[in-house]
């Protein structure tokens, strides 16, 4: 007799695709076979994971079809369980796992659009915190503006991709117009944000993305201007500061600047 | 709470019942589904100010041989201090072992040992609630030869040690029942009625296994004949409690759900539920 | 600070007093309702048949399995020309 403790080691061997002939013995087999339920088990752990990552990569099911996305998220599945029980937590290794998968290969920018859904995912289910908006700043010195650190709002990423990721995203929507996304119209940067009832995203221009990129990293709003400089001589911190206040990127002041 | 007729709270209907606000008993949810502050989580804490709640826990894994997992529970325990739900149950099986969640409500052997466990694990849950909760029946599809008990008497022994009640899925009994060869009226037998607390119905599928039908509980369509039947059987033995209609797979139109809501009025004997809005 | 910085400044203090465009930067985002479809703890128990449920059959698919779905709307690309 198993004690419990290796039971649910065997049975947890043999979801993990482990053969598992004790686990048989201990099973009562009549005219239905042990192996046969066994698999209902089996089968179902494989199904419902691939059907949550369906869910949480939608794009990325679109592009590459129902079929192929299956078995690749199988594949995934076989390599990295959930190591708790929220579903829509599962999955942050898999844009990683979608850039190596061979099979995907010809699709190279697939891996780029599994972290977009990613993100936009992490938006979804990050709490809304309150936003900056410019009149919280009137008043501010020019040179207290040019030293000031802001943050990004939480659940705010930065997906910057060789490839025409914010396009692509378009043409793989259920109700996408007939056309064609080249290739050749990339890179492309997007600024995937959590709203108040959703997630979004807004694609940024490469001189935005650099600001916001070093935004990100932790570095002054002049200094994210000069870095955006540096990349694109005829970068305007005007418009681009205006648009990200308006698109509520940054999170409210904790304290006074 | 009231033996009322709830629905379960999927969220391809949420905007549509946030919308119109139905006349249902109850709304229950899968707790996991909310626990992140999402805005679907805003929507149901909306709905909760006009419906009364239940919170349906499937992955705290009652029967872990490594005790309850101390930081999923402090998230349910979170979102339950939110909602102040009705009832709060989750499922006599084991889905989690040293931190691989297998999203799968997977079988106990029924024996003093697991028992044992399930007992602990329940024990800190109410502990750590502050309040009772519900343990359902689960679908099985295999039974271990080395089970001394029957499962309904281990889920009697389990309310008598813990104080917890029961929920009955009628579902879940006709799909074991058949594929474990056992009678679903003797199953019947003997539990404590003032533990039942709670009924679940859904709709179950047939697969073939090695030629035989093995029935699959996929909450994928209405409710089967089989299963009113005993569902009629279970409220005559035990009374009228909330009962819920639960469809995951294959979602129907909110209308046919609701449809199904107002037969398990009508085999519980009360009148249609007021409008909760 | 040297003029570059002052200029930089100013740029940003200018961002300050641009008439709100809070709504049009709204409007060119791109809204992702869909995941909201997500109840991904929902699913309980699938019911359809046992085939490739391992990986190794995931494996033995994944090679003759070729993606078809809205990759057929992306084209060219020095990788995507075999």
């Amino acid at each position: 007799m198993l004690a419990l403790r290796d039971l649910q080691a065997a049975f947890a061997a043999l979801l993990e695709g482990e053969d598992q002939p004790g686990l048989f013995d201990a099973i009562v087999s009549d005219t239905i076979s042990a192996p046969a339920r066994l698999r209902v088990h089996r089968h179902h752990v494989a199904q419902s994971l691939t059907g949550a990552l369906a869910a949480t990569f939608p794009t990325v099911q679109a592009i590459a079809g129902e079929a192929f996305f299956r078995t690749m998220a199988m594949e995934f599945v076989a390599e990295e369980l959930p190591v708790q029980p929220v579903l829509a937590e599962y999955g942050e290794g898999f844009p990683a796992f979608v850039s190596g998968y061979g099979p995907a290969a010809t699709l190279a920018y697939l891996g780029d659009m599994a972290r977009l859904d990613w993100a936009l995912n992490l938006a979804y289910h990050t709490p809304m915190v309150p936003r900056l908006a410019a009149p919280d700043l009137a008043g501010l010195p020019a040179d207290r503006l040019f030293e000031l650190k802001l943050g990004l709002a939480a659940g705010s990423t930065l997906v910057r991709s060789p490839w025409p990721i914010d396009r692509i995203w378009q043409a793989a929507q259920p109700e996408a117009p007939e056309g064609m996304v080249s290739l050749e119209d990339g890179p492309a940067a997007v600024l995937v944000l959590r709203r108040p009832d959703d997630a979004a995203f807004a694609s940024l221009e490469t001189s935005e993305a650099a600001f916001v990129s070093a935004l990100a990293g932790g570095t002054s709003l002049g200094e994210a201007a000069e870095a955006a400089f540096s990349v694109e001589p005829a970068f305007d911190p005007s418009t681009a500061f205006a648009r990200l206040l308006a698109l509520e990127a940054f999170a409210a002041a904790q304290h006074e600047a | 709470m009231k033996p009322v007729v709830g629905i379960g709270l999927r969220s391809p209907h949420l905007a549509e019942i946030a919308r119109d606000r139905p006349a249902t008993g109850f709304l229950e949810i899968h707790a996991e589904n909310y626990l992140a502050p999402s805005p679907a989580r805003g929507t149901l804490e909306r709905l909760r100010e006009d419906y009364e709640v239940s919170v349906h826990a499937v992955g705290l894994s009652l029967g872990s041989v490594d005790g309850l997992d101390e930081v999923h529970l402090d998230r349910v325990a979170t979102l339950i201090r939110r909602l102040e739900p009705a009832l709060v149950s989750d499922h006599l099986a084991w889905s989690v072992l040293t931190g691989r969640y297998f999203n799968d409500l997977l079988p106990l052997p029924y024996t003093e040992e697991a028992l044992g466990v399930v007992e602990r694990n329940v024990q800190r849950l109410q502990e750590r609630l502050g309040r009772q909760v519900l343990v359902e029946n689960p679908s099985c599809y295999l039974a271990f030869a080395h089970s001394t008990l029957s499962e309904p008497a281990f889920l009697a022994e389990l309310a008598r040690r813990t104080g917890c009640g029961l929920l009955l899925d009628a579902n879940n009994i006709v799909v074991t029942a058949h594929n474990l060869r056992l009678d679903p009226g003797a199953w019947l037998d003997g539990l404590p009625v003032t533990a039942v607390g709670q009924y679940h119905l859904a709709g179950h599928a047939v697969n073939d296994a090695d030629g035989e039908p093995l029935l699959i509980d996929d909450h994928g369509s209405r409710v089967g004949e089989g299963v009113w039947a005993l569902f009629d059987e279970i409220v005559r033995r035990y009374g009228p409690r909330p009962t819920l209609v639960e469809w995951d797979t294959d979602l129907p139109a909110l209308d046919v759900l609701l449809g199904e809501a107002r037969r398990a009025e009508q085999a519980l004997g009360i009148e249609a539920n007021a409008r909760a809005a | 600070m040297n003029s570059t910085r002052v200029a930089i400044a100013s740029a940003l203090a200018a961002a300050l007093v641009l008439p709100a465009a809070t709504s049009q930067a709204q409007g060119n985002m791109e809204k992702c309702y869909g995941i909201a479809k997500a109840g991904k703890n929902d699913c309980q128990t699938a019911k359809s048949s046992c085939a490739g449920t391992s990986k190794k059959d995931a494996q033995a698919d994944a090679w003759v399995s070729v993606p078809k779905g809205a990759c057929e709307k992306i084209v060219g690309g020095k990788l995507t020309a075999s």
